[in-house]
C-alpha cells in the first residue's frame, strides 16, 4: 500500500494522517492542476462521479502533492500541528458521510470525565484547526444540519461555529473542504441545495478510459497486461448497460478486486462472478447477460 | 311361360298406352336384343317390361328405364340370370316404383361387379332399408344411386355392416340416415385403407351417441387427408375408444387432433397416437387437451426427452387429476419448464431479452434484438427468415435452432452468431466514409479512383432534398459505383470484412473464441466443394473458406495459382491486421482487379490444385507495393471507363464482359456462410441515412419529403436487395422503396393503423398470450384446482386516464372542508412522531440534561452511574410507498342508495352481446343525466381526500385504477404514477375515472405490486378499494367461477405479502363480506357497512396502517 499507515494496534490522530508515499493516481484530464488551483484559492472543490472511480484516490493523490513541494521532510512522529504556520505538508482528513452523521459529530462533543466533561474536537474542527483538507464523502447522505457548518466554511469568512463551546474557529492557512457526491442516486429528496452546490467548484469525474483503467488494474492488481485489458473491456461493456437494467456501472475499484483475485489463482470467470456479477445486480436475467460478457470475454 | 302375349307386336302395341318415353326405349332396346336374342326370350324379356309399366301410374318411368339397361345387362348376364335380376326390379318396383327405378339404373354397373351370388343379397340390402314410408324409400334409392361406388369402395361384407348401420340409424332418424349415407358415399371412396376403421368408428357412434353421426363423418373427410396415410387407421381407432370411454361429440376431436397431427412429420404422428392411446387407459378427458398441445412439444424434444415429459405429466395425472390436466394443455408453468429443461432447442423468445443486455454491452448502443421472421415480412431486401442479419439498429436472428443435440452448443450457435453481428456494429462495418484513409495501405486507390457521379436525378425545382440525389446517397452506394461486376464486388466486400470481423472478435473476446471457432469449423466441414465452378468463382470460394481461418487445402485454379497467392495474402493480412473498414475497402479493390483478371472459364479437375496457405506468418511484412498497386489502378480505371462508356450507349449488360465472352460465364456467388447471415452493407447505410433525414425532417419542415420515387433510383444498381418473387422488377422496386420509407419513419399518409385493437377477444381456453405493444405486460394467473401457475395467462395494459374537468377536485375540496381539515391534522401529526427524541441512550447526539445530572448524582453518591445519558434522534424516518388501486368495474355504477339489486346479477355474462348489453345497463348508460351517487364517486372522493392528506407527508403514492374485459384486456389505468407529482394534470384524470369493464383482480393486484417493487421504501401498502367482486367474463371456467377469481386475487395478495407489502383490502359491497373472507383469511381486510363513511376511513386506515 502507498498509504502511510500506522503499525498494527497504534493510533494516529486525525491531523497527524499525512501521506507519505506517493498514492498511486494516473489523472484522466487536467484535474490535477484544477485541484491545485482551487487549492491555492481557497476554492473548496466537490468532486462528482460514480463510486469507485477513484474520487478518493485524487484526493489522497492531491494531499500527498500539495505537500510535497517542501523537500526538508519533518522528523517522523512530530506533529503537524507543532509546525505552526508551516503548511507544506497537508494533512488530509476523510469523513464518510451517513445518515445519522450529525453536525455534531463533524465539530466535536463533550465527554463526561472524573469530575465533569471535556471537549474534544471532531474531525471537521480538526481539519480547519490545522491546515488539512477535510473530505466529506456522500456529503449528502448526511443530515441536513451539517450544513450549517458547510456554508460558513466555505465562502469567504472560512470560520467553524463552534454552537456548544460558544466560539467560533477560523480556518487555518492551508484547510480546504472537498466533498463528494454520487447523481447517480440521488432522489429528489435528497439532493444538494444549489445554495450549497453553489459554493464549490465541480470537477466531474468518470470511469477512466479503457486504456488507462487498463493501467490502472494492472498496476494496483498485479495483473498480467492482457489480464487488466480484459477487465478494463468488461467495465467498459457493461457499464454500456447502464440504464439499461443496471443502475450503475462497474467500479474501477471492483474491477481492480477481480484483478486481485486472478492474480491470486482463481479462475477469471469465477472472479468476475463474485466481484463483479454479483455484486453489480440481483436480477437474474441481468446476472445472466453480464455473465454472458464475462464468457465471452474471458477463456 | 304365362303370359296372354305372343307376338313383340302386341307388347309393343299395349306400350302404347303408356307415355311415348317408354316406347321410344323399348324400340332402341329391341333394335339392339332382336339380332342375338332367341324370339322366345326376346317375348319374355318384352313381357316384363310391360308387366312393370302396368303395374302403378307411376311405374312407367320404371319400365322406360328397365328397357333402356337392358341391352347392357345382357351384354353380362345371360338370359336366365338377366330375368332374376328383371324380376328383383320388378318386385322392388311393386313396393316403391322410385326404388326400383334407382335399381335399375345402376343395373349395369353393379352385375358387373357383383358375383350372381351376391345379387339377391345386394338386392335384399336395399330392400331392407325400405320400411314403407316415403322417407325410407328415398333412402333405398339413395342406396342403389351410390351402390356401384360403395361396391367398389368397400368389401361386400362391409357393405352389409353399411346398411346394417344405416337402418339403425334410420331408427332414431330417416333424415339423419339419409345424409349420413350421402357422407359416407361421398367419403369412403375417398378414404383408402382406413375404411373399415371408419365404419367400425360409426358402429360404435351409432350406439354410443347417433347424434354424432354426420358431424362425425363430415370430420372425418376434412381430417383424414392431414394424417398420414398410415396412420389414419390408428387415429380413427383412437377416436373410436375415446366414444367408448364416454367422449362426445367426438366430431371437434377428430377436427382438433387432425389438425394437431397435420404439423408433425410421419413419426411424430405415430409417437402422438402412441401418447394418446396411453392416455385414454388413464384419464380420457385430458387426451383432446393433449393431443392439441402435444405437437408443440413433439416437435422441440427429442424421443427420450418426449417420453420423460410425458410421464412426468401421466405421473402427475395419477396423482391430482387437475394438475395433470393442466399439465397436458400445457397451462401449467411446470409443464412449460419441464419442457423447457429437456429440450436441446434454443428459441429466440426464451433468450431475446439476454441477447439484447448482451449485445447493447458490445455495441455500445440500443441495439434490439428480433426474429429473422420480422425482417422478411418487412419487406425490405431482406427475405431469408432463417438468417441473422442487422439493418443497423436491430440485430435479426433466427426464430429457433436446433442444429446440434445439446441446448448449450446450441445457445452457444446464437451467442456466435449474435457477437458477429453484433461486430459489424462494435468494429464499425457500416461508417465506411469514402474519403477516409486506411490503416494498412501507404496509398489508398479510392482517392485515385472516384467514379463518376450521377446525373441529378430528379428535376423539378422543388425545395432541396433531405438525402443527397446527385452523386450519391451513401458512400457505400459511391464506393459500388467503382465497380462494373457490382456483385461480385459485393461477395468480396462482405468476405473480407466479415473475416476481418471474425479474426477481431475472435482477438478480442478469448473467452467465446473456442465456441466461435467451432462454428467456423462446422460451417467448414458442410461446405462442399461445387465441381461446376469457375475459375474466378473458385477464388471467390478460396476466399470464403480463408475468412473462416481454412489454411491448407484450398482448392483453386492451378492456371491461375500467383493470383490465388495474391488474394490470399491481401486478404489475410487485413484479416489480421485491419482496424477498420476502409481497409476492407481497400481490400476489396485489389482482390477485385485481381478477380477480374482471371477469365470466368470452367476448370478441369485436372486443372485443379490445392493451395497451402498455412506458412503465411503474421506479420505484417508483405506490405503494399507500389507497382502493384499502379497496376491495380489501372485497370481498375480503365474498367471505369469502359463503365461509364456502354451507361452513356445505354447497354449496360451486354458489354459488361470483354474480349473473350465465348466462355467467359456470368459470375455467380458462392453459398452463404450460414452463422454470418446476409451482410448489406450498402442497405444500412441508406436506412440510417434515411433514419437521420426523418429526425431533422422533422424540425425542418421546410424540407421536401423523400419520395419513394426518389428512393427507387436510390436503389436502382443495388445488388443487396433480395425480393421474395421474381415479379416484375419496377414493382417489386417501388415497393421496396415504400417499406423502407415506413421502416426509416416516413408513413405514407393512408397507412392503416397498427396494433391490437383494444376488444380483441382471446377465449379462456386457449395458450399464453404474448406482449405486441409498449405498456402492456404479462402475468401467470393462479388456477387453484391445478394448484399452479397458467403462464402469460392475462396481458395488463396499461394506460393514462384521459384527463376531464379539474371542477370535480376542487368540488370535493370544497364539499368535504371540514372533514379535510381533519384529516390534514392528523396527517400532520404522523410527521413530527418520526422526529421525536429518544433518551435513555448509550451513545446519541448529544446529553440528556437530566440523565446526566442523575448520573452525576449517582457518581457522587458512590452508585455505579447509568451510561444512558444520551438522546437521539428517532431514526426510523418514515419512508412509505402507498399505491392505491381502485376498482373501476361496471358494478361501480351501482347507486349506492340502491343496493338491492341481487349480487349474481353483477356477474358478467358471457356472451359478448350479452355483456354490451349487460354492460351498458350496468354502467348506468342508457338513462338521462344522473342524479345519484354511485360508488365509484364516492371512490373517487375518499382519493381526493386521500391525496390532500398524502402531500403533507413525503410519502410516496401512485393512484391507479381497473377494470378488464377477459384476460387479455385488463386495463390498468393511471391515475397518478409514482414518480408524478400532484399537479392539474392528476387531478382533472380523477374526473375522467368512470366504472368501465368487468373486474379481474389478480392481474391489476400483481401489476400494482410490479410497480410498488419497484419503489425503493421501507413501508410498502397496498390499498385494494372495491366493491368486492373479483369476477370477469370467463375469470372462471366450468362452473367454478367465483372460487377460481377469488383464489387467484388471494394469491396474488399473497405474492404482494412475499414482496413485503402490506395488502389491505376495502370494501363497500355489504355482501362482500363472503368473498373477501376467503380472499383475506390473513389479511388486513375491512366491510364498510355505510358506504358514506369511505372518506374518513380511507386516510384512518391509512395512517394506522402505515405508522
Ligand atoms: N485515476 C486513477 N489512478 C489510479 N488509481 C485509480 C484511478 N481511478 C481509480 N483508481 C483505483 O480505483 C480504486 C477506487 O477508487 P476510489 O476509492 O478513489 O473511488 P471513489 O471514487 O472514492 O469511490 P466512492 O465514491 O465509492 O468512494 C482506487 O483504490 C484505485 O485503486
Ligand atoms: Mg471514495
Amino acid at each position: 500500500m502507498s498509504l502511510a499507515k500506522p503499525q498494527l494496534g497504534k493510533e494516529i490522530r486525525v491531523e497527524e494522517y499525512i501521506i507519505e508515499d506517493e498514492p498511486f493516481y494516473l489523472p484522466q484530464g487536467d484535474e490535477v492542476t484544477l485541484f491545485e488551483t482551487a487549492y491555492r484559492e481557497k476554492i473548496p472543490v466537490l468532486l462528482k462521479g460514480p463510486t469507485g472511480c477513484g474520487k478518493t484516490r485524487f484526493v489522497e493523490y492531491m494531499a500527498h502533492r500539495l505537500s510535497k513541494p517542501l523537500t526538508v521532510a519533518k522528523p517522523k512522529g512530530k506533529s503537524a500541528a507543532d509546525a505552526g504556520n508551516d503548511h507544506h505538508r497537508v494533512p488530509l482528513v476523510t469523513v464518510a458521510c451517513h445518515e445519522d452523521l450529525t453536525a455534531n459529530d463533524l465539530v466535536g462533543r463533550y465527554l463526561i470525565e472524573e469530575d465533569g466533561t471535556r471537549w474534544i474536537d471532531g474531525p471537521l474542527t480538526r481539519a480547519v484547526r490545522f491546515g488539512g483538507i477535510c473530505y466529506l464523502d456522500e456529503v449528502v447522505e448526511a443530515r441536513k444540519d451539517t450544513t450549517v457548518l458547510i456554508h460558513p466554511l466555505t465562502d469567504h469568512r472560512r470560520i467553524l461555529p463552534m454552537e456548544k463551546r460558544g466560539v467560533i474557529l477560523e480556518a487555518a492557512e492551508g484547510f480546504l473542504l472537498v466533498i463528494s457526491y454520487n447523481p447517480g442516486y440521488q432522489t429528489a429528496l435528497k439532493d444538494l441545495k444549489q445554495s450549497t452546490r453553489q459554493r464549490f467548484i465541480s470537477l466531474e469525474f468518470n470511469y477512466p478510459a479503457k486504456e488507462l483503467e487498463a493501467t490502472i488494474v494492472e498496476h494496483e492488481a498485479g495483473v498480467a497486461p492482457e489480464v487488466a485489458w480484459q477487465l478494463a473491456k468488461l467495465g467498459e461493456k457493461v457499464r454500456n448497460l447502464k440504464e439499461h437494467g443496471l443502475q450503475e456501472g462497474v467500479s474501477t475499484r471492483l474491477l481492480i478486486y477481480t484483478g486481485k483475485l486472478i492474480a491470486r489463482g482463481i479462475a477469471p470467470r469465477r472472479a468476475c462472478q463474485v466481484a463483479v456479477i454479483w455484486g453489480l445486480s440481483d436480477d437474474p436475467q441481468v446476472q445472466r447477460s453480464i455473465s454472458e460478457i464475462v464468457s465471452s470475454i474471458f477463456e | 311361360m304365362d303370359t296372354p302375349y305372343r307376338t313383340i307386336a302386341a307388347v309393343e302395341q299395349d306400350l302404347q298406352r303408356f307415355p311415348p318415353a317408354i316406347s321410344e326405349e323399348f324400340q332402341r332396346a329391341h333394335e339392339k336384343l332382336a339380332p342375338g336374342v332367341p324370339s322366345e326370350d326376346l317375348l319374355a324379356w318384352a313381357v316384363a317390361g310391360l308387366r312393370i309399366a302396368q303395374q302403378t301410374i307411376r311405374s312407367w318411368e320404371v319400365s322406360a328405364e328397365y328397357y333402356r339397361v337392358s341391352p347392357q345387362v345382357l351384354s353380362v348376364l345371360s338370359f336366365e340370370r338377366f330375368s332374376v335380376w328383371a324380376k328383383q326390379g320388378e318386385t322392388l318396383s311393386l313396393q316403391s316404383p322410385s326404388i326400383a327405378l334407382s335399381y335399375f339404373r345402376v343395373g349395369f354397373e353393379c352385375v358387373s361387379i357383383l358375383p350372381m351370388d351376391r345379387l339377391a343379397e345386394w338386392t335384399q340390402m336395399g330392400q331392407s332399408l325400405y320400411k314403407g314410408t316415403w322417407k325410407s324409400s328415398i333412402m333405398a334409392a339413395r342406396f342403389f344411386d351410390v351402390s356401384p361406388a360403395m361396391l367398389r369402395a368397400l368389401s361386400f361384407d362391409d357393405l352389409g355392416r353399411l346398411v346394417q348401420l344405416l337402418e339403425t340409424l334410420s331408427h332414431y332418424s330417416s333424415d339423419l340416415a339419409i345424409e349420413a349415407l350421402a357422407l359416407v358415399a361421398d367419403t369412403f371412396p375417398r378414404l383408402e385403407d382406413s375404411r373399415g376403421q371408419l365404419l367400425s368408428l360409426l358402429t360404435v357412434l351409432v350406439e354410443k351417441n347417433w347424434r354424432d353421426v354426420k358431424g362425425t363423418l363430415e370430420g372425418a373427410a376434412k381430417s383424414l387427408p392431414r394424417v398420414d396415410r398410415q396412420h389414419r387407421a390408428r387415429f380413427l381407432r383412437l377416436a373410436e375408444q375415446m366414444i367408448t370411454a364416454g367422449h362426445s361429440p367426438v366430431a371437434p376431436f377428430v377436427l382438433d387432433t387432425s389438425r394437431a397431427m397435420g404439423q408433425l412429420q410421419p413419426d411424430g404422428q405415430a409417437r402422438l397416437l402412441a401418447m394418446g392411446e396411453a392416455l385414454i387407459a388413464i384419464e380420457y378427458s385430458v387426451v383432446p387437451e393433449f393431443l392439441r398441445s402435444g405437437p408443440t412439444m413433439l416437435v422441440r424434444l427429442k424421443v427420450p426427452q418426449a417420453e420423460a415429459w410425458f410421464n412426468e405429466g401421466v405421473r402427475l395425472l395419477k396423482e391430482n387429476k387437475d394438475a395433470g390436466v393442466a399439465f397436458f394443455r400445457m397451462e401449467s408453468s411446470h409443464a412449460e419448464q419441464l419442457l423447457e429443461s429437456l429440450s436441446s432447442t434454443v428459441e429466440l423468445p426464451k433468450i431475446k431479452e439476454l441477447m439484447r443486455m448482451y449485445s447493447r454491452a458490445l455495441s455500445g448502443t440500443q441495439v434490439e434484438i428480433a426474429s429473422s421472421q420480422e425482417l422478411a415480412q418487412k419487406g425490405i431486401g431482406w427475405v431469408s427468415e432463417n438468417k441473422p442479419t442487422t439493418e443497423g439498429s436491430t440485430v435479426y436472428l433466427p426464430p429457433v435452432v436446433d442444429q446440434y443435440p445439446q441446448k448449450e452448443e446450441n445457445f452457444d450457435w446464437y451467442k456466435v452468431v449474435t457477437t458477429h453481428q453484433v461486430a459489424h456494429l462494435e468494429f464499425d462495418s457500416f461508417t465506411f466514409t469514402y474519403d477516409r484513409p486506411s490503416t494498412l495501405y501507404k496509398k489508398d486507390l479510392r482517392p485515385r479512383l472516384s467514379p463518376k457521379p450521377r446525373p441529378p436525378q430528379i428535376t423539378q425545382g422543388q425545395p432541396k432534398p433531405a438525402i443527397a440525389l446527385e452523386g450519391w446517397a451513401t458512400d457505400m452506394q459511391k464506393f459500388f459505383d467503382i465497380f462494373s461486376e457490382r456483385k461480385m464486388a459485393l461477395d468480396v466486400f462482405t468476405l473480407v470484412e466479415d473475416g476481418r470481423l471474425d479474426v477481431r472478435v475472435k482477438r478480442e473476446y478469448a473467452g467465446i473464441r473456442s465456441a466461435y471457432k467451432r462454428v467456423q469449423g462446422d460451417t467448414l466441414d458442410t461446405r462442399e466443394t461445387n465441381e461446376e465452378m469457375r475459375a474466378r468463382e473458385m477464388l471467390v470460394e478460396m476466399l470464403v473458406r480463408l475468412s473462416l481461418d481454412q489454411r491448407t487445402g484450398l482448392t483453386i485454379p492451378a492456371t491461375y495459382k500467383k493470383e490465388a497467392e495474391r488474394i490470399a495474402r491481401i486478404a489475410q493480412r487485413t484479416f489480421r491486421h485491419s482496424q477498420t473498414v476502409e481497409d476492407t475497402s481497400e481490400a476489396t479493390l485489389r482482390i477485385y482487379a485481381i478477380l477480374m483478371s482471371v477469365p470466368n472459364k470452367e476448370v478441369p479437375p485436372e486443372d485443379q490444385e490445392e493451395l497451402d496457405q498455412s506458412a503465411e506468418n503474421d506479420s505484417d511484412q508483405t506490405g503494399d507495393s507500389d507497382s502493384e498497386d499502379d497496376k491495380f489502378l489501372e485497370q481498375l480505371q480503365k474498367e471505369q471507363q469502359e463503365k461509364n462508356e456502354s451507361h452513356q450507349s445505354g447497354d449496360e449488360q451486354e458489354s459488361q464482359e470483354g474480349g473473350d465472352a465465348g466462355e467467359d460465364k456470368k459470375y455467380s456467388s458462392p453459398r452463404d456462410v450460414d452463422f454470418r447471415g446476409s451482410f448489406k452493407p450498402e442497405l444500412v447505410q441508406l436506412m440510417n441515412k434515411l433514419r437521420q433525414a426523418q429526425g431533422q425532417g422533422q424540425e425542418e419542415e421546410q424540407q421536401q419529403q423523400i419520395s419513394s420515387e426518389m428512393l427507387q433510383q436510390l436503389l436502382q444498381n443495388n445488388v443487396e436487395m433480395e425480393s421474395p418473387s421474381k415479379g416484375d422488377q419496377q414493382q417489386v422496386a417501388s415497393l421496396f422503396a415504400n417499406n423502407l420509407m415506413r421502416e426509416a419513419g416516413m408513413p405514407p399518409a393512408n397507412m392503416p393503423p397498427m396494433g391490437q385493437g383494444p376488444f380483441v377477444h382471446m377465449d379462456e381456453e386457449g395458450g399464453p398470450l404474448e406482449v405486441h405493444e409498449p405498456f402492456s405486460y404479462l402475468y401467470d394467473e393462479w388456477d387453484f384446482r391445478a394448484g399452479d401457475y397458467k403462464p402469460r395467462w392475462c396481458l395488463v395494459r396499461e394506460k393514462v386516464v384521459p384527463e376531464g374537468d379539474v371542477g370535480f377536485w376542487r368540488q370535493t375540496v370544497t364539499t368535504y372542508a371540514g372533514l379535510l381539515n381533519q384529516i390534514r391534522r392528523q396527517f400532520e401529526m404522523v410527521v413530527p412522531e418520526s422526529f421525536r427524541r429518544i433518551k435513555g441512550q448509550t451513545d446519541g447526539e448529544d446529553f440528556d440534561l437530566d440523565a446526566t445530572l442523575e448520573a452525576m448524582i449517582d457518581k457522587r453518591a458512590g452508585i455505579t452511574p447509568s451510561d444512558k445519558v444520551y438522546w437521539k434522534r428517532n431514526k426510523v424516518q418514515r419512508d412509505v410507498a402507498v399505491a392505491l388501486l381502485l376498482d373501476m368495474s361496471a358494478s361501480t355504477a351501482e347507486a349506492i342508495e340502491e343496493g338491492s339489486r341481487s349480487t349474481d346479477d353483477w356477474a358478467a355474462p358471457n356472451d359478448p352481446v350479452e355483456y354490451m348489453t349487460w354492460l351498458r345497463a350496468h354502467r348506468g348508460e342508457s338513462g338521462a343525466r344522473r342524479q345519484y351517487k354511485r360508488i365509484i364517486d364516492i371512490e373517487k372522493e375518499s382519493a381526493v381526500l386521500l391525496m390532500q392528506g398524502l402531500e403533507l407527508m413525503d410519502d410516496k403514492y401512485g393512484i391507479y385504477g381497473f377494470s378488464g374485459y377477459g384476460r387479455e384486456n385488463v386495463e390498468f389505468s393511471v391515475i397518478k404514477d409514482f414518480h408524478e407529482p400532484l399537479n392539474d394534470n392528476v387531478r382533472r384524470r380523477l374526473d375522467r375515472v368512470t366504472p368501465m369493464h368487468a373486474t379481474r383482480m389478480g392481474p391489476a393486484i400483481r401489476h400494482a405490486t410490479a410497480k410498488l417493487d419497484a419503489v425503493d421504501a421501507k413501508t410498502k401498502v397496498l390499498f385494494l378499494l372495491s366493491d368486492g367482486r373479483p369476477q370477469d367474463r370467463g375469470y372462471s371456467r366450468e362452473g367454478v367461477e367465483k372460487e377460481y377469481a377469488v383464489h387467484d386475487t388471494k394469491r396474488a395478495l399473497t405474492e404482494a405479502r412475499r414482496k413485503n407489502i402490506t395488502p389491505f383490502c376495502l370494501t363497500v359491497d355489504k355482501s362482500g363480506h363472503d368473498y373477501l373472507k376467503t380472499m383475506c383469511q390473513d389479511m388486513g381486510y375491512e366491510v364498510l357497512a355505510d358506504i358514506h363513511s369511505l372518506p374518513e376511513r380511507l386516510p384512518f386506515l391509512y395512517r394506522r396502517l402505515t405508522v
